[in-house]
């Protein structure tokens, strides 16, 4: 990668002169999921500042509750007193093995309801934001089981997503499924949990090679008594450390939040959540730290605002440069809900269309691998998951066969339309109107402005519009249509954004 | 005008032609298709020792061990199982006290052949029983408290032992006939391997040759990424086109059944019978999660298993490429002892395993389980799966054990 820019300009906002259709585009599919024209449309009437200030409020919309998590939530006390009650180990597997089959079943529902959340324009630079959060702050539905758990964390990201980060990071260490992924429910005076303390100086907030093996020990005394309880947080005395503890060199009596505050207080901080930022949105290869330090010093100035981080980032002519257009390969997730967008379809409300394509391209939403949460990039791509991504665009474009779906699956879909949905694939009366309202060569125009991030050269659309025309018999334009569509994307640029 | 079928390299010898004009070979030798361009760059026969292969067969769900392997003398075995118990008159002798399930006929012959084996009651401590995470364990060949990030072949594949494929060939190292990436083929290093869909690709023909010509085009001053994906595509695409093509011409010298399990052992025949130098293909057969009224779906898994691995078997003779290739199964675990109020039978820990081949030294392996269990126990293993992996690495692929398996394990006298 080659930078012309310096680190001081680097991050100062892009010159007016530089803003255009393509920049707008490049800031849709970076900041959500794809370029819809009509989003470009808007975003070039009202300007790349105010357009950041729309992208990014002051406060994200509250995802609403899933049913069957409400379920869960209004059964807690009913599950936990039949558990009480039961007399043998029998009767009690039975009873949990019923009750991860529904944690299960929530799971699932609750991936649809957020993949249709995060798909509308209005929600999509946001939510994208929050499932960035949730790949910094990981957990998994795998450990945490209880699924309204893990509902209420990412609310709780929401909620923290354009806050002050300190903030955020501490809502998140009293989470009930934080204090379960990272083992603080047993942690206690004398035999501290070390797991949490770990991982929010490793993963969550400073990165290796800025905090000791002592700061982790005396750091995970100060979480010691943090404990879940139905209806939320609960802070155990009588098994809290409230002895005084040395860390980054500063000693006192420090509870939870006093540690995320003094960790707060090295430049790592300010330079940690760029890097992950980066990395997230910009470049596998990482930037130098040069750049990381220079932004991360304003960002400490702000009190660590997210929000004003986010419009800055946005905003700079580092993220326009040439070098992160097009260069970056899209994870499943962006790859399924761009498609999405770029198709004007809603997600459809059954398992084997979404969630099945995303394991298959390797990305379950709320059970990332590990704590580190996705590693990306060229990971993402091997000949079984570019086959997935094939297989997931033809889906999209073949018509649901209502006779084979599955009685749930009858049930959901009856559900989705009364709720509104009903596009879920691309049908021939669609293609059918483009035809009408768009010559080839706008169509071909279309295609690639919009689907793919780089300008084609002249015969690569040469060969897009040949293909198009074919036979040029009137009965096949359909069929053509639908075949150029597909075909670019699944092309190798389309997995590019 | 170019065959629009054909716009893809198939050989090294076009992959270098294609080199000259267009996608140039020094643009891609960075990333993948590195089978090709290794190969181009060093094209060294591979030595015989190399040429050994192992197909894996998952049972997939759990299958149920002890009306696989029927302990007929042991009146304990129908006292846990009163209705699905298998009569002693009906099993498939073995010896004085075992016999196999009645639909495993063609397995049996194999077996009184010595041309298949059995494992008996293999598993390892602390059985899990969850489906995702057993399968885990047994596919990385972790501890049960152990979470690894790559699989026991994926390990292989990465180790620089003698044994292990490297850059010897223009193929895959590893081919899966399943839907996902199995966790076995993880490994730490890029490997080549491939992914064949149990019912093939969808899309158009031309669509595929329209996506080709994409491919090759230089369509914009390309970053590594964008030349990292189109070689991985090209890489993917070039395979499917040619694996396709290998199974489509094939000839196979036994009949095999129509089920897709069979007709996945028939491309695995195919392919290596093109003298692919591919190492492990796995294969998968669902369905045997058998928690109600089993009898008639095990009894249509066996069935199934059995004549699929006999037809495998007898095609792989006739094409003299027997002793090349063992097989082996595997399921993540074995079922409860004691049978459910559902006439089925819940998740369970240890099973037997089956290996076959031409090569195999013995026909019963290991110790039968006690059955002396209260209501709802489970048997206790008594040889770790990971004795058969070092049986296999060891003396099948001459491949240190403790590399893959993090320390040795006692191997087994199968091979």
């Amino acid at each position: 990668m080659k930078l012309d820019l310096t680190p001081q300009d680097a991050w100062q906002p892009l010159p007016a002169n530089a803003w255009n259709e393509a920049a707008a585009r490049h800031l849709l599919r970076r900041a959500g999921w794809a370029a819809q024209p009509a989003e470009v449309d808007r975003l070039m009437k009202d300007g790349l500042a105010a357009s950041l200030d729309r992208l990014f409020p002051a406060k994200a919309n509250p995802m609403p509750e899933p049913r069957l998590i409400a379920n869960i939530e209004a059964d807690q006390p009913g599950f936990a007193a039949k558990l009480r009650a039961a007399d043998t180990r029998d009767q009690r597997q039975i009873l949990q093995r019923e009750q991860r089959e529904r944690q299960q079943q929530a799971v699932q529902d609750l991936s649809i309801k957020w993949l249709q959340f995060a798909s509308l324009p209005e929600n999509a630079v946001v939510e994208k934001w929050v499932f960035f959060l949730s790949d910094v702050y990981v957990i998994s539905q795998e450990k945490v089981q209880n699924t309204a758990h893990v509902y209420r964390f990412h609310e709780t990201l929401r909620q923290g997503a354009l806050g002050r980060s300190p903030d955020l990071a501490k809502a998140v260490s009293r989470t009930p499924a934080m204090i379960q992924y990272l083992d603080l429910q047993d942690s206690k005076t004398g035999t501290p949990n070390e797991n949490f303390a770990r991982e929010l100086f490793e993963l969550f907030l400073l990165g290796e090679g800025n905090y000791t093996e002592q700061d982790i020990k005396e750091a995970a005394r100060a979480f010691t008594g943090y404990r879940q309880q139905p209806g939320g947080f609960r802070l155990v005395k009588n098994q809290h450390d409230t002895g005084p503890k040395t860390i980054f060199g500063k000693t006192g009596p420090f509870d939870g939040d006093d540690v995320i505050d003094l960790a707060f207080g090295l430049p790592a901080a300010g330079r940690f959540l760029p890097h992950e930022m980066v990395k997230f949105y910009l470049t596998d290869e990482g930037l130098p730290d040069s750049y990381l330090a220079e932004l991360g010093s304003w960002w400490q100035t702000t009190g660590y605002d997210l929000r004003l981080l986010a419009q800055r980032f946005f905003g700079s002519r580092l993220f326009f440069d040439p070098s992160f257009r097009g260069n970056y390969i899209k994870s499943p997730i962006q790859f399924y809900l761009g498609l999405v967008q770029d198709l004007n379809l809603n997600v459809a409300p059954f398992q084997r269309h979404a969630l099945n394509a995303l394991r298959l391209m390797g990305e379950n939403p709320f059970r990332p691998p590990n704590v580190r949460g996705w590693v990306g990039g060229r990971l993402w791509i091997n000949s079984g998951t570019l086959s997935a991504r094939r297989q997931l665009v033809e889906t999209l474009f073949a018509p649901i066969d209502e006779d084979t779906l599955n009685a749930d699956e009858q049930v959901q879909l009856v559900a989705a339309r009364s709720a509104g949905l009903s596009n879920f694939t691309v049908t021939d009366e669609r293609l059918q109107a483009m035809l009408k309202s768009m010559n080839p060569d706008q169509i071909t125009a279309r295609f690639l402005d919009y689907f793919l991030p780089v300008r084609v050269s002249e015969t690569f659309r040469t060969n897009v519009r040949t293909f198009l025309a074919g036979d040029g018999a009137p009965k096949n334009d359909i069929e053509r249509l639908r075949n150029t569509a597909v075909t670019l994307l699944q092309s190798p640029e389309y997995q590019l954004c | 005008m170019n065959n629009p079928l054909h716009l893809l390299p198939t050989t090294r010898r076009e992959f270098l032609k294609l080199g000259g004009r267009g996608i140039g070979l020094l643009a891609f030798s960075q990333f993948a298709p590195s089978f090709l361009v290794e190969s181009t760059l060093a094209a060294t026969p591979s030595p015989e020792k190399d040429r050994s292969i192992l197909v894996l067969v998952q049972l997939a769900g759990g299958n149920d061990g002890l009306n696989t392997v029927i302990p007929f003398d042991d009146p304990e075995y129908y006292r846990l199982r009163p209705t699905i118990g298998i009569k002693k008159e009906e099993t498939l002798r073995l010896n004085d006290t075992l016999g196999l399930h009645p639909s495993l006929a063609a397995l049996h012959a194999l077996i009184k052949d010595g041309k298949a084996g059995i494992v008996q009651n293999v598993g390892y401590p602390n059985p899990n029983h969850s489906h995702f995470r057993s399968s885990e364990i047994w596919e990385t060949g972790s501890a049960s408290n152990e979470f690894l990030p790559t699989g026991w072949i994926g390990r292989f594949l990465d180790n620089a032992c003698a044994g292990a494929p490297g850059s010897e060939g223009a193929d895959p190292v590893a081919i899966h006939l399943t839907n996902e990436m199995p966790q076995a083929f993880l490994s730490d290093h890029p490997h080549s391997t491939f992914g064949l869909n149990g019912g093939g690709r969808g899309g158009n023909r031309e669509n595929l040759a329209f996506l080709e010509k994409l491919v090759r085009q230089d369509a914009h001053d390309e970053n590594a990424n964008a030349s990292f994906l189109k070689a991985t595509m090209m890489d993917a695409l070039v395979t499917e086109k040619k694996v396709q093509r290998v199974i489509g011409g094939y000839h196979a010298e036994a009949q095999y059944p129509g089920n897709s399990f069979a007709q996945s052992l028939r491309s695995v025949a195919a392919l290596i019978s093109a003298g692919t130098s591919t190492r492990v293909y796995f294969v998968s057969l669902g369905g045997f999660d058998t928690h109600s009224n089993q009898l008639n779906t095990h009894q249509r898994q066996l069935q199934t298993l059995s004549e699929g691995l006999a037809a495998f078997q007898k095609d792989l003779e006739a094409k003299k490429l027997d002793s090349q290739v063992l097989t082996m199964t595997f399921s993540e675990f074995g079922r409860r002892p004691n049978e459910n109020e559902s006439r089925g039978t819940d998740h369970g820990t240890a099973a037997p395993l089956f290996v076959m081949g031409s090569r195999l030294q013995g026909t019963l392996h290991g110790t039968a389980p006690s059955l002396k269990l209260s209501h709802n126990q489970d048997v206790q293993f008594s040889t770790d799966f990971r004795q058969v992996y070092a049986t296999v690495l060891d003396k099948w692929f001459s491949c240190p054990t403790d590399k893959v398996l993090g320390k040795g394990y006692a191997p087994l006298t199968f091979i």
